[in-house]
């Protein structure tokens, strides 16, 4: 799975808990779960479960503390799938 | 240090589905899984704790200006309980803070210092002479030209401000 590829399937995973539907429209690497898309911070928790379910792999704590926006996402679960 | 934080539990239901597989181990210690499991009403200890961590984060990132999602680092424990009320003590790293949460059938309000004693100086403001410094973080803008501290909570139907007397 190439980056884009990644990237679209984490912006799928996303748009539920997207506040900002406009940013999520338009989001980036450098787009903010919090501050750019207004997700609400309990349902951090459900993307780092959806992101689990749809790539097959496990976050640990240490990743899930970084997981507050894409570009660091995507680095995870690069790192993860690799490792598979 | 001020933080609050506050969950609408109409909003959270449509929201948050707690009860999803894995997620109460995510967010919470085993400790914290237990308060959840003995109590009669499993949603009402969900909401309380997260409010506790979520408010006790806001000094947290106060004090060292970092950001994480790191619900489990923030430890706590109930000094006191009832129906309405609850105090307690959420450990993060070396760092203590004390809260005091008000409970309702529409909401949870937690409130958290880092000074046991603090805790009874705690007021609700109105929104307004609002600045933020450039971490985000919100300071109130008195009629002295002074700045206070102030922590903001909205969620759902439901915004609280709150400072010092």
């Amino acid at each position: 799975m190439d980056r884009k590829e990644l990237t679209e399937k984490l912006k799928e995973i996303i748009k539920p808990y997207a506040a900002n539907t406009e940013a999520h429209e338009n989001l980036t690497e450098e787009t903010d779960f919090i501050k750019d898309l207004n997700i609400n911070s309990a349902n951090l928790v459900d993307i780092v479960l959806d992101i689990e379910e749809k790539f097959d792999v496990v976050i640990d704590n240490a990743d899930m503390e970084r997981m507050l926006d894409v570009k660091t996402a995507i680095e995870i679960i690069e790192t993860k799938l690799a490792a598979k | 240090m001020i933080g609050n934080d506050i969950v609408d539990l109409a909003q959270s239901r449509l929201q948050s589905k707690w009860s999803r597989k894995g997620l109460i181990e995510k967010l919470f210690t085993t400790e914290e899984q237990y308060f959840i499991k003995k109590h009669y009403n499993p949603e009402i200890m969900v909401w309380l704790l997260w409010t506790m961590k979520e408010a006790a984060y806001k000094i947290y990132n106060r004090q060292t200006k970092i950001r994480e999602f790191s619900p489990k680092k923030l430890i706590c424990d109930l000094n006191s309980l009832s129906d309405i009320h609850a105090f307690g003590t959420v450990f993060c790293l070396e760092n203590i803070y004390y809260t005091k949460s008000i409970i309702s059938s529409e909401n949870i309000h937690s409130i958290a210092t880092n000074n046991l004693e603090n805790l009874n100086h705690v007021i609700e403001v109105e929104k307004k002479d609002i600045i933020k410094d450039n971490h985000g973080i919100p300071y109130l803008q008195t009629s002295t030209m002074t700045l206070k501290e102030v922590s903001i909570s909205n969620h759902g139907r439901f915004e609280k401000v709150v400072t010092y007397k």
